[in-house]
């Protein structure tokens, strides 16, 4: 079966929290996962002593369990594999991208 | 209550004179005798501790023990002014009448140093420490406050270092081995300056601590924030508290009834 890293919401309506999570494909979405690598938080926030009033966005992650899951094939869904490729050098973890269907 | 209207209650139809007009005595409410208007810092009073703390560079430990405020409300007032000069700065306008009538109604207090403004010393009573314990020892033991703190449990503190100004105890300890009033007060003030930049130091490090375990990307509106976590920090059955992220299996009691639902702290 597929391993996907993909996000499981948590939170509550119109508050949404999301785990990251290393799961089989075919699970339901808030199920046990096989791993929780992280969070995301959707939110939009402020820092409280910046006037400027720029915001950003938390995003907790394990970073070394990433690149492990991704070494032994689970596939990141598109928002996951977004957040990556943001701490990533893309070619780090494109090897899955350069050959589709491997 | 028509009668008692025309009769007494008419001087309370609207608040005329300085100061507050209860019916009893600091007792807003007659039926409810447990409930007393404590008086409140005057607009001079904070303003003195704000130029005491910021202009004057004083503890605010120091500060709050000359006065007699509470730490906590000594950094409050200190914030809240803080605030309000930004404000006029800015050329905000304050809500400075309704300030005065809300200020008009209530109780106030001079602050003088030396003189106690409320309590400032007082000790968290921890739940641990509210049982009932019975601990054979033998009777020549000197049983002292911190065997009495590792009774209750093994991380809680003694007496002596749970008190919010230890370094209150210590002045007066030097006055007793007879220290001038002076060079007591001298030391205290050190001490205090000396915990607040140790605070300041703490507060730094874990600071450059996080800033250091945080990679931050610049992505289209906002800036997105990776902080680095262990996966392993959810324990062997994955149902630690201090694991990342929502915990399975587990219920969620932030709705439960009696939970505090508003933010408790500033950050």
């Amino acid at each position: 079966m597929v391993v996907k890293i993909r996000l499981a919401r948590f939170g509550r309506v119109n508050e949404p929290f999301y785990n990251i999570v290393v799961a089989h494909a075919r699970t339901a979405r808030n199920s046990r996962p096989l791993e929780v690598i992280g969070t995301y938080d959707p939110i939009p926030k402020k820092d409280t002593y910046d006037p400027s009033g720029k915001l950003h966005k938390d995003i907790k992650l394990d970073t070394l369990r990433a690149k492990y899951w991704i070494g032994v094939g689970a596939q990141p869904t598109d928002v996951v594999w977004r957040l990556l490729s943001m701490v990533h050098a893309p070619r780090n973890l494109s090897v899955k991208n350069d050959q589709p269907g491997s | 209550m028509r009668q008692w209207m025309q009769e007494y209650g008419e001087q309370f139809r609207e608040h005329r004179s300085e100061g507050p007009k209860y019916l009893d005595d600091y007792r807003p409410f007659p039926n409810n005798k447990l409930f007393a208007s404590e008086p409140v810092l005057g607009e001079d009073s904070r303003e003195t501790i704000w130029r005491k703390v910021v202009q004057e560079g004083e503890a605010i430990k120091s500060v709050s023990a000359n006065f007699g405020v509470d730490m906590r409300r000594v950094a409050a007032v200190v914030r809240l002014k803080e605030v309000e000069k930004a404000w006029e700065r800015e050329g905000k306008k304050l809500a400075t009448p309704y300030a005065r009538a809300v200020m008009s109604m209530l109780p106030k207090q001079r602050l003088s140093e030396g003189q106690e403004f409320e309590p400032i010393n007082e000790i968290h009573v921890h739940s641990y420490t509210q049982q009932q314990l019975f601990l054979p020892t033998s009777e020549s033991r000197h049983f002292t406050r911190e065997d009495a703190a590792k009774a209750f449990g093994d991380n809680i503190l003694p007496a002596d270092k749970r008190v919010p100004h230890p370094e209150l105890i210590n002045l007066e300890k030097d006055v007793l081995s007879g220290k001038s009033v002076e060079e007591a007060k001298e030391a205290f003030e050190k001490a205090a300056m000396e915990s607040e930049v140790a605070a300041a130091r703490k507060e730094q490090k874990r600071l450059l601590h996080e800033e250091k375990h945080t990679t931050k990307v610049n992505a289209s509106r906002f800036e997105f924030r990776f902080k680095d976590i262990n996966v392993d920090d959810v324990g062997k059955d994955g149902r630690s508290r201090q694991g990342t992220g929502w915990r399975y299996g587990v219920p969620f009691y932030d709705r439960r009834r009696g939970e505090i639902k508003i933010p408790t702290k500033v950050e």
